[in-house]
């Protein structure tokens, strides 16, 4: 994902800011990571530079 | 007095967790499959022109886009309904292989920005590959729900997208998110199927039907009063008659186009004035 589209990135579920934690980036592309919301506390992983920001019982019903 | 098995609306679908699972099946596997059901594989590029063609797309677009993008999964050219302007910012509910997104991104220009949000993992994946290939620099994919958008508050200036609303279990949710995320005065283009007459039972309820567009679709009227329920103005609903032509090739043994027909569903958010 991208650092310059954060500020269109929010929690799917309450629609709160993002924090974003990141592991591993390659230049503006953040590669690995996280989202936290800043309000409910839900995280969001960020996996090969795709966000991952399903609500949480979605992303439990995703085949690995 | 029981509910009568009628053919519209959610009343008689699947539940929503087999609906959104069927979907994700058929979408997850098709991205591992030939690039569209109707083409050979990526050396048939005249059929892919030809197939693009009827749904709206121009030979540019075609010829612009990175053939790795465009699955044949559509039924109309979003990006042609929404007339995007340089530097807007669009986001396209369930981007699928990405190839709405990136002619999108071609429209707005670098000062502009596209979102693409689709819940099936593979589809994401095959699209992120695309941008990085083709080195897009403004547009990302996000896994996510259109139901439940990652997206803020009046954050962008259109939506599109390309025969994705009928397969949602929650449609008038679908509206209301986009609703929501759309700064005022923005606007919604949407290509999708709209159902003409009363399906038969076992099509309604197949998995299989909802999952190819035909099971979930709705009413111009019923798709009419969610999206002036959520709020949009100027709600225009328009069939495509010439539709007819792929939609009959969509089923070897029935032919579909007796009950659905593409159409392009527009809608605007009023300016904040009110």
């Amino acid at each position: 994902m991208k650092e310059n589209l954060m500020d269109i990135i929010c929690c799917p579920l309450d629609k709160h800011d993002l924090e974003l934690d990141v592991t591993e980036r390659d230049d503006e592309e953040i590669l690995a990571g996280t989202l936290t919301c800043t309000e409910c506390g839900e995280t969001y992983p960020i996996e090969d530079g795709i966000p991952n920001l399903l609500p949480p019982d979605m992303r439990d019903e995703a085949p690995a | 007095m029981t509910d009568d098995a009628t053919t519209d609306g959610e009343a008689d679908g699947l539940d929503p967790s087999d609906q959104r699972a069927a979907v994700r099946d058929r979408y997850g596997s098709i991205t591992t499959e030939s690039p569209s059901d109707s083409c050979c594989d990526t050396s048939c590029s005249d059929e892919t022109t030809a197939e693009a063609d009827r749904l709206g797309y121009s030979d540019e677009d075609v010829a612009t886009v990175d053939p790795d993008a465009y699955l044949g999964l559509g039924c109309g050219n979003p990006t042609a309904i929404a007339e995007l302007n340089r530097g807007e910012d669009v986001l396209d509910l369930g981007s699928g292989g990405g190839f709405d997104c990136f002619l999108a991104a071609q429209a707005v220009g670098d000062d502009g920005r596209v979102v693409g949000v689709d819940m099936t993992p593979e589809m994401v994946e095959r699209a992120r590959e695309t941008a990085e290939t083709t080195d897009a620099s403004n547009v990302e994919f996000r896994l996510g729900e259109i139901e439940h958008l990652p997206v803020p508050d009046e954050s962008v200036d259109v939506i599109l997208s390309n025969c994705v609303v009928n397969l949602s279990p929650d449609k008038p949710q679908v509206f209301r998110e986009a609703y929501r995320v759309l700064r005022p005065g923005g606007r919604l283009a949407v290509s999708d199927v709209v159902l003409t007459a009363d399906l038969p039972v076992d099509l309604a309820a197949d998995p299989d039907s909802v999952a190819a567009c035909v099971g979930g679709a709705s009413t111009v009227e019923e798709i009419e009063a969610m999206a002036t329920d959520a709020g949009f103005v100027d709600v225009a609903i328009e069939p495509d008659d010439d539709s007819e032509a792929f939609i009959r090739e969509w089923d070897d043994e029935r032919d579909l186009s007796d009950y659905v027909v593409a159409a392009t569903i527009e809608g605007t958010r009023p300016d904040a004035a009110h």
